[in-house]
């Protein structure tokens, strides 16, 4: 009795199993997924993981059907390291929102798909973005991605900060630079700290001073780098650093006081930095940005940002394209603004500040922004800026020594 | 004889897969300018990497850091791991209590640490600087920690003996309980008082424990890459640059593989030579017979 209903239970399992099983291959049959691997370094500090997670994507798959997005979101600092990881062992996703000082580097290892050939829509899709942050994409006659999403650097205050240093508003050149620091320094607050030398950090101080770091076509940086315009810049910094002006994380110590941490303690006034601060510290400090205090040169920034790539080993080529496709639409572009990324859209601009008040200053300042040198040995270049311009602001060297140095070190390397 | 060999293959397979391979071809890939992408063609420049190591600033330094960790930590790590497992060998109370305390940095994380080790060298509001400056007077000012290459480097040394003394505490509180009883009875009767009976009885009687804890240790100080990476990224400047931290940088920030693989080549052969220097060095006299 017992052994024929444990038997009638085990063909009723079976029956159903099978049912099941053939029901789900028919559903397959019908309805073939295609998975595609998205990586990116979307912060989880700020809301951009969670818009991407939560609304990009599944407004994605909602449109087309059997394509299923796998976002793989990676911190920042362990992007490239994983992108090396996964070139040497041939195990790369379908795309990456790549660092656009990435972009030389990958396509020239030659594991980009130059989208320029693969695309048949490029044109018309490079044609809706900016020139400047496209640029960035384009390595020895093709262009390997599209841009996704665009930043520059700006004057970055707290306004309580500000009020707390005697002074009533930012400063506008580098003549009230100088001036305002002398006065915040002696109310006890530092007015500008900067986390670093390398080429995002000091870039814009070079430029405003009329100098540059490499000739017109990337290929020398002597003459140009240590020029009299790019010493003058940074001996400015310096000449604040030495008075105290300045507070000593732009040596790159990690054990002094972050420019995040600093501002919202109230210690320093300014930094330079991307809309993503506004996203991430609006909520605990009251944030203005205002254009980098101008110089000789003008009030010139530094152009970031991330451009989308496919891979050539990515299987999924097609939905790739169609997940390039949908994330450079206006309604995707205009969802990641809200979270933190200016747009890459020509078209969306006038929408931005209506989405948040603080990128009017973004647009003007990207307007003269200039990208960091396009070369694969970029990350070589930013560690001769890193290694040679601290011993100026430590007084081992003057500036113009610092700066011949390593003008000397990146020849070596263009 | 073929059913010994036999016996041996799975360990000496497994030893060829994960320790003979990587190093093998970590030598070949020092030869070449090496593409890491797959099917590029790389290309053959013998030595070349090894001479640009001999004159790389950067690596001399980066050696000498790694030797400083290294004579800062073992010696340290020896002495108060002995200390603390003479004591635990007593019969003290609340023994399991405290071998679990003092044991209990080796099983955390490295990365958790090496973070929490970062935040208490801050040089505005670490607890080193507070308790320095604040609250003894002792520096009379705040020290920056991790903006100088030396204060740096002995910071990483601290992380590195508060994680790693409860390990040869473990090993020689282990070689102590063994020491036979009698010969400490014996010592004791013939009126030896504690430090000689430790230094004449239990301290031979440990040898090969010590010349153990030590080669390993030395080893390990060299091999220094996760508390500098995490607490001063080699910096400032490349001050603080460790061995494996400038062949990490190498490889995965410039995608030089060829240099980045000489370098821990290199790195090999200087501990290798070391290990046999002091095999050597811990051999008994009457093992040479």
């Amino acid at each position: 009795m017992r052994l024929s209903r444990m038997l009638v239970v085990f063909v009723l399992g079976t029956i159903v199993a099978v049912t099941a099983a053939t029901a789900g291959a028919r559903i397959n049959g019908a309805q073939k997924t295609t998975t595609i691997t998205f990586w990116n370094a979307y912060s989880s500090d700020g809301p951009e993981v969670k818009r991407l997670d939560k609304v990009i994507i599944p407004q994605f798959q909602k449109t087309h059907p059997g394509i299923v997005v796998k976002d793989v979101p990676i911190p920042y600092d362990s992007l490239h390291q994983k992108l090396v990881t996964g070139i040497a062992g041939g195990q790369l996703p379908d795309l990456v929102r790549s660092d656009i000082i990435w972009v030389p580097e990958l396509a020239n290892l030659g594991v980009l798909e130059p989208l320029d050939k693969t695309l048949p829509d490029f044109k018309k899709l490079a044609a809706t973005t900016f020139a400047g942050p496209l640029a960035t994409n384009y390595w020895k006659g093709h262009y390997y991605g599209l841009p996704l999403d665009t930043n520059t650097r700006t004057w970055n205050y707290s306004t309580t900060a500000l009020a707390a240093a005697g002074l009533s508003g930012p400063p506008k050149t580098f003549a009230e630079l100088k001036t305002d620091a002398a006065i915040a320094k002696a109310k006890g607050v530092y007015l500008y700290a900067e986390g670093g030398t390398s080429g995002w950090n000091l870039l814009p101080w070079i430029w405003s001073a009329g100098g540059s770091l490499t000739n017109s076509t990337y290929t020398k940086a002597s003459g140009y780098l240590n020029s009299p315009k790019s010493v003058a810049g940074i001996q400015m910094l310096v000449d604040l650093y030495k008075a105290g002006e300045m507070p000593n994380i732009i040596l790159g110590g990690t054990g002094g006081l972050g420019t995040y941490d600093g501002i919202t303690q109230g210690k320093y006034v300014s930094t330079l930095d991307g809309p993503w601060m506004f996203a991430i510290l609006g909520g605990t400090v009251k944030l203005a940005g205002t254009t980098i205090p101008a110089g000789p040169g003008g009030s010139v920034s530094v152009v970031g940002g991330e451009d989308i790539v496919m891979t050539k080993t990515s299987k999924n080529k097609a939905a790739a394209a169609e997940f390039t496709r949908f994330m450079l639409s206006p309604w995707a572009q205009n969802q990641m603004a809200r979270a933190g990324q200016m747009t890459v859209l020509k078209n969306l601009t006038k929408q931005l500040v209506k989405i948040h008040p603080y990128y009017s200053v973004y647009l003007k300042q990207i307007a003269t922004a200039r990208p960091r040198t396009p070369t694969p040995k970029w990350p070589q270049i930013d560690q001769v800026l890193q290694t040679e311009i601290p011993k100026a602001f430590k007084g081992d060297e003057t500036v113009q020594q610092a700066l011949d140095s390593a003008a000397k070190q990146i020849d070596a390397l263009l | 004889m073929i059913a010994a060999y036999l016996f041996l293959a799975p360990g000496f397979a497994l030893f060829a897969l994960v320790i003979l391979y990587p190093i093998t071809r970590a030598f070949q890939i020092s030869l070449y300018h090496w593409a890491i992408a797959p099917g590029l063609p790389s290309e053959f420049i013998g030595f070349g990497n090894y001479t640009k190591a001999l004159h790389d600033p950067v690596f001399w330094r980066g050696l000498v850091n790694s030797g400083f960790y290294m004579a800062f930590t073992v010696p340290t790590q020896i002495v108060i791991g002995l200390v603390i497992a003479v004591l635990l060998d007593a019969h003290l109370p609340a023994r399991t209590f405290f071998r679990t305390l003092f044991y209990l940095p080796v099983v955390t994380s490295w990365v958790v640490v090496s973070l929490l080790f970062r935040y208490l060298f801050i040089t505005e509001g670490g607890l080193f600087n507070w308790f320095l400056n604040d609250a003894t007077h002792v520096t009379g000012h705040n020290i920056d920690w991790l903006g100088q290459r030396w204060t740096a480097m002995v910071a990483v040394g601290i992380l590195g003996v508060w994680k790693g003394v409860g390990w040869s505490m473990i090993i020689f509180l282990a070689a102590l309980q063994g020491v036979p009883r009698e010969l400490k009875e014996a010592a004791a009767v013939d009126g030896a008082k504690a430090w000689a009976r430790f230094r004449a009885v239990s301290l031979p009687a440990i040898r090969p424990v010590v010349a153990f804890v030590t080669i390993l240790l030395v080893m390990g100080g060299f091999n220094v890459f996760i508390s500098v990476y995490l607490m001063t990224q080699g910096g400032p400047q490349n001050a603080t640059q460790v061995l494996l931290t400038w062949m990490y940088l190498q490889a995965f920030s410039f995608l030089d593989f060829g240099y980045g693989s000489a370098i821990s080549f290199m790195l090999t052969l200087i501990v290798f030579a070391l290990s046999l220097v002091q095999l050597r060095l811990f051999r008994r006299p009457s093992d040479s017979t």
